[in-house]
Formats: structure tokens, C-alpha cells, sequence
């Protein structure tokens, strides 16, 4: 049975969405799940066998709220959860300026339809497709003009054991003019869990706007995990996203930003760690200056600790008459296992003749003249290890400006 | 009981890469209380035997053995030697991007004291030690922020590692030419704070090709090394005839 499954889904008597659904369904049907010979993604492997044929769970369109425990966090947030994909039936204590509302609610009420699946081609993004095919799910964050919200919202999302789930997650979050905010969203699964998640993240930036995405994606160990973040950013507007990816047996996490107006600008750090064998996690990016004087940066680190595979795909295109503009990109790897895998490809697209960008890849084991240095010191061959890799990851959180959060993920990571 | 701190007996070496034999027939016996200092000319595999000493991957001992404080050195770990009281102070301290000094310190503090079975200090009271030491040896606390090693001058580097001398309170060191690159000022201090750190429990083995050090840490015992051993041994005039005449003299006699 394929992934494309005949069943009822919420709203099917709702025009607008079954148009989508259908657009989706038509995207994935010609796509078809990508392959060693979909450019895109052809060092990762996410094909059926590999996903172990997933099922979608029809019932209900909410969570029945079996776990209202809230997490405890070092910091103060708002927290919103989702079991099994679904979202939970509690009501969102917002702060003034913020709505938060459910997709299916803000699709019965047509407010997010000029946003919903119009930031990016579903026909560039097979997976994008599938979740569109199975749009239900999610959630829509408005955040009003000038609002500054001072706790982030803790977006939690909680996979159980019992099914293999395909979970399709929508989330459409928009922040408008002079809007300052923190999303967070965290990942986990039951240890014995296995599951697909399959969330697309639509981002909209306003004039002066500025949002913080912090991702721990510490989805359990056997679990899959595919994420698109398609985010646009206006004039003035800044994006800042940081992603640590932890223990999930293969995972995706894509970032597809266009800078549409002058004085955008996007930075998107991430790290990884791959410790099982046969792990793999592929870090993709594809940002578009579209417009003069915007800025973008990307520092990627991984480490590869067993026999895994690390994928950086990193993409800077510049538009011809987009003047002036500075896109960087770094990613470097530390393979620590002679059967370790890095694969990575950066890419350069500029069509106008007066900007700075740079891109640079290394990769490499630890150094055996500090681990003497530290063991002459005292310090065990094992600590230092931990030492130097801990070493190594810091130069990625010390970039977080939310010392809280980024000392939370890092104390688990 | 003896007061032995360090016995090395017949010593065979070689380079694991290459099976080239660097040390051949080392013998030394070195006391609590006593300074001797190793001699010889560049590339007489002087450092080598430093690494031996500390067990760096990368030699192999072939025959001979190393008792520390009559423990069977070559069966411990480097960091269990380090535990055990054993300093080496390199030629070129490393520099580890992303690991601060104070952490370092810390570290390297607190796991010879797991070692020793002393309980771990926190992180009060390793700020109060680490304070009371850099002011001493005019370490400066934002030196100690910074990433070791990273970006210091030869000077700043070589204080480091007197600085740790000081806090590890090891029972035998040795200097790896800890005078190489230094202007007056700082071997001077260098000599300080090395003769601050002796006392009559502990000793020292200094390596060099030159004398500057030995003009300020006076050695009881002076040993000239080449090819892979000792070929003559003295008192501190045998230093002094060095100054004079310089190694040629040996080595011909060899």
C-alpha cells in the first residue's frame, strides 16, 4: 500500500481545503517519493522500506488530552502539544497580541487561507505534497503588528509507541510588522517508538519583524523525521533559526527562505550528532536574495560518532538585481568512526555582480596532540574526547541569543 | 624505602611509525630533592624520551623498564602518570579552540584529585584557588577566559604551564625546553616559579640544548644525551665546560 490512502479526513465538505488536499495528492502522485536520482535529495534514503510503511491515523482530529502534564522547563513559555500528530484539545492561554488557533479552526474561519501552501512549490517538495494531500493537522500563529512577546511558545511534539504513525503536522506562523517573537519547537518519541514526522512549517515575516526558531529534534531513536521550514522575510525582517539534531534514525531538516525585500536577512545554524550506526541526517538549505541589501549566514556543525551519514546541502541563490547582497555559509564535520559519512554539497547561484558570499566544508577526527596535551594534564582519554567535541559543538549554541533555551538543548544534547 | 622518585633501566626505544629506534640503553635513577638536567644536541631524541616518559601514542617501548614512585610506569595510561605526580611541560603547549582555561584548569584539577580519591573541588572553591595562583604568577582573568592556548605569545603560553605546575603540585616534572622562544622577563619567571615549586619531596628533569635556563635553576646532576642515551654525566661544571666547548667533544668521543 502506498502512502497515498483513500481516508476521511476533517472538513471534506470545506471547497477550499479539499481543493488543496487534492492539489497535493495530484504533486505527490507525479513525484512520487524522492530517489537517488531526485538531485535534491540524492544522498539521503527516505523511501518506503526506510520509513517501514507508515500509517495515517484518521481518529480523531484532536488529542484526547490523556497527557495534560506540561513539560518542565528551565524557562518560563507557553507551551502547545501535540500526541501522535494530533494537536492537543487544550485551549491556548495567549498573551495579548498573539491567536493561536488550530489549523482546521482557522481554515473554518478563512483566515489563514491567503498563507496556507503560499510560500513555497509543492512540486519542488514531494513530502511537502504528501502533508498537503493530508492537510488537517496544525497550527496558526498570528502574531499582531508591534507585538513583542517576552516568553517563547513552546511548540511540543510527543510520538507513543502503539503505531507507526505518519504524523503530517501544518503550522503556519505569521509575524507581522515590528513583531519581535521566540518559537520553540522540541521533538521526542517513546524509546521504542517508530514513526514518521512529516511537518511543514510556512513562516511569514513582516516590515521590522523578528523571529527566533530554536528546533531539538530529539525524536526517538528508530523514528523519521522530515521537516521543511519555508519561510519569507520583508524588509527589515529577520529570521534566526537553530536547529540540534539528536538521536532520530534519519532525518530531514530543510530550510527554503526567500528574502524578499531589502534588509532581510536569515541565519540558520544547526548541529548534529550521529551515534547509532546506519543514522542519518541531512542538513538542507536553499536561500533566495531576491532583493538588494540582504543578508544571510549559516553555520552548520556535525559529528559523527559511529558508522552514520551527515548530509549538508547548502544552497545561496542571488537574483541579478539583487546588489549588495552577503550570504556565508559554513559547514564542517568531525568523524570520529573510519566507517563515518559525510556528504556534503555547497552551492553558489549568483547572478548579480556586487556581493559577498563565501562558502566553506571541512572535515576531520579530533586532535591527537590535545588529547595528549589534556591527558599529561590528568584528564582521561574518554573525558577529553567529550571534551573536545563539547569544544567543538559550543561554537554553534554560543550563536544563540537566548542563553536559556540554548542551554537547556545543550544540557540534553 | 627510597627515596627513588624515578628509575629508568636499560631503555630501549622506537618510533611505532617506521620501527626507528630513538632511545637505545637509557638508564637514570632520580631522587626526591634533586634538579638534573638532560643535554644534548638538536634532534638527539631528547623529546622523545619526554614522551616515553608521559606515554604519548606513538613509541614503543621495546626492552628495559620505568619504575614512578616504584610503580611499573609503562603499565599506566597518560593521564594515570599525570595522576600518579608525573608534569611534563611541553616544548609547544597545545591550543584547544573552544575549551576556555579555566575550564581546563578545572578539569585537569579535579580529575587528579578523583584520582588521588580526594573529592572534587566546585566551582567556589576552584575559583578561589585558581585566583589566589594566577595573581601569583600574574595571570590575568581574562587570560584565564580565554581559549587555552589560543592566540597567547610564547611568554603568555610558558606562564600557563608554570601556572599549572604550581596548581598540580606534581612530584616530578620535566621541562621540555621550556626555555625555547623566551625573552629575559619570562625566564625569569619560568625560573621563579619553578623554584617556588621545589621543595625536598619533589624533583625536576630539565631538557634543553642551551644553558639559559640552568643559569637560574641550578642542577645538582647535568647528563649529556645523544643518540638515544646518556654518554657522560656531572655535576653543574660539566654545564659550565658545555658553555666552553660545546657538544662536539663528546659526540667525536662516542
Amino acid at each position: 500500500m502506498g502512502l497515498l490512502q483513500n481516508i476521511r479526513l476533517w472538513g471534506d465538505d470545506i471547497p477550499f481545503l479539499c481543493g488543496l488536499r487534492e492539489k497535493g495528492e495530484t504533486a505527490f502522485a507525479k513525484s512520487g517519493l524522492p530517489n537517488a536520482k531526485t538531485e535534491a535529495w540524492k544522498y539521503s534514503y527516505f523511501n518506503e522500506d526506510n520509513l517501514q510503511n507508515p500509517q495515517i491515523d484518521v481518529e480523531p482530529l484532536k488529542c484526547d488530552g490523556h497527557c495534560h502534564k506540561k513539560e518542565e522547563l528551565p524557562f518560563t513559555a507557553l507551551q502547545i502539544k501535540y500526541c501522535n500528530g494530533k494537536i492537543h484539545c487544550d485551549d491556548f492561554a495567549t498573551p495579548n497580541g498573539v491567536m493561536i488557533k488550530s489549523l482546521a479552526e482557522a481554515i473554518y474561519d478563512g483566515d489563514v487561507k491567503k498563507y496556507l501552501n503560499k510560500s513555497y512549490d509543492m512540486n519542488n517538495f514531494p513530502f511537502a505534497a504528501l502533508n498537503t494531500a493530508y492537510l488537517e493537522q496544525g497550527l496558526f500563529i498570528l502574531i499582531e503588528s508591534k507585538t513583542v512577546l517576552q516568553a517563547p511558545l513552546y511548540i511540543h511534539y510527543c510520538n507513543h509507541a502503539d503505531k507507526n504513525r505518519l504524523c503530517n503536522i501544518r503550522n503556519v506562523i505569521v509575524a507581522e510588522s515590528n513583531t519581535q517573537a521566540t518559537i520553540i519547537e522540541h521533538f521526542e518519541g517513546e524509546a521504542e517508538a517508530v514513526y514518521t514526522q512529516n511537518i511543514v512549517n510556512e513562516i511569514y515575516i513582516s516590515s521590522n519583524a523578528k523571529l527566533n526558531h530554536y528546533i531539538w529534534q530529539n525524536e526517538a531513536e528508530n523514528a523519521h523525521h522530515i521537516a521543511l521550514n519555508s519561510v519569507q522575510v520583508k524588509s527589515g525582517g529577520a529570521y534566526n533559526a537553530f536547529c540540534a539534531n539528536g538521536k532520530c534514525k534519519l532525518s530531514r531538516h530543510e530550510s527554503y527562505i526567500c528574502l524578499l525585500q531589502e534588509g532581510a536577512e536569515a541565519k540558520v545554524n544547526g548541529v548534529y550528532r550521529l551515534q547509532e550506526k546506519n543514522q542519518l541526517c541531512d542538513i538542507t538549505t536553499n536561500i533566495n536574495h531576491l532583493a538588494p541589501h540582504t543578508y544571510s549566514n549559516q553555520l552548520v556543525k556535525g559529528v559523527a560518532l559511529a558508522a552514520a551519514k551527515g548530509v549538508f546541502q547548502g544552497k545561496i541563490h542571488i537574483a541579478p538585481d539583487a546588489q549588495q547582497c552577503e550570504g556565508y555559509q559554513l559547514h564542517r564535520a568531525l568523524l570520529t568512526d573510519e566507517n563515518a559519512e559525510i556528504d556534503c554539497k555547497p552551492e553558489l547561484e549568483i547572478f548579480a555582480d556586487d556581493v559577498k558570499c563565501s562558502h566553506g566544508a571541512s572535515s576531520g577526527d579530533l586532535d591527537e596532540e590535545q588529547i595528549f596535551y589534556m591527558q599529561a594534564r590528568g584528564i582521561s582519554e574518554q573525558e577529553a574526547r567529550q571534551m573536545l567535541i563539547d569544544a567543538y559543538i559550543n561554537e554553534v549554541f554560543s550563536l544563540n541569543e537566548n542563553h536559556e533555551i540554548s542551554k537547556w538543548i545543550k544540557a540534553c544534547f | 624505602m627510597s627515596d627513588t622518585l624515578l628509575h629508568i633501566k636499560n631503555l630501549y626505544a622506537e618510533v611505532t611509525d617506521g620501527k626507528k629506534e630513538i632511545i637505545k640503553n637509557m638508564n637514570l635513577e632520580i631522587h626526591a630533592g634533586e634538579v638534573h638536567a638532560i643535554m644534548g644536541p638538536n634532534g638527539a631524541g631528547k623529546s622523545t624520551l619526554s614522551y616515553v616518559l608521559t606515554g604519548k601514542n606513538g613509541y614503543n617501548v621495546t626492552s628495559g623498564e620505568i619504575t614512578f614512585k616504584d610503580k611499573d610506569l609503562l603499565s599506566l595510561t597518560p593521564s594515570e602518570r599525570a595522576g600518579e605526580g608525573l608534569f611534563l611541560s611541553m616544548q609547544y603547549p597545545v591550543a584547544i579552540p573552544g575549551v576556555s582555561t579555566n575550564n581546563f584548569l578545572k578539569h585537569a584539577i579535579n580529575a587528579q584529585r578523583k584520582y588521588k580519591g580526594l573529592p572534587e573541588l566546585d566551582t567556589a572553591e576552584f575559583l578561589k584557588l585558581i585566583r589566589s595562583a594566577a595573581k601569583e604568577f600574574n595571570v590575568s582573568s581574562e587570560m584565564l577566559k580565554r581559549d587555552i592556548n589560543v592566540g597567547f605569545s610564547g611568554g603568555e603560553k610558558k606562564r600557563l604551564e608554570i601556572l599549572q605546575l604550581s596548581l598540580l603540585q606534581p612530584s616530578l616534572a620535566i621541562l621540555d625546553e621550556a626555555d625555547s622562544g623566551l625573552d629575559i622577563d619570562a625566564l625569569h619567571m619560568v625560573a621563579e616559579g619553578v623554584n617556588k615549586w621545589r621543595n625536598e619531596n619533589n624533583a625536576l628533569l630539565i631538557i634543553t640544548h642551551h644553558l639559559d635556563l640552568l643559569n637560574h635553576i641550578k642542577p645538582d646532576f647535568v647528563h649529556i644525551y645523544n643518540d638515544g642515551h646518556i654518554i657522560s654525566s656531572g655535576g653543574r661544571e660539566l654545564a659550565e665546560e658545555l658553555e666552553k666547548n660545546g657538544y662536539k667533544d663528546y659526540i667525536r668521543a662516542n
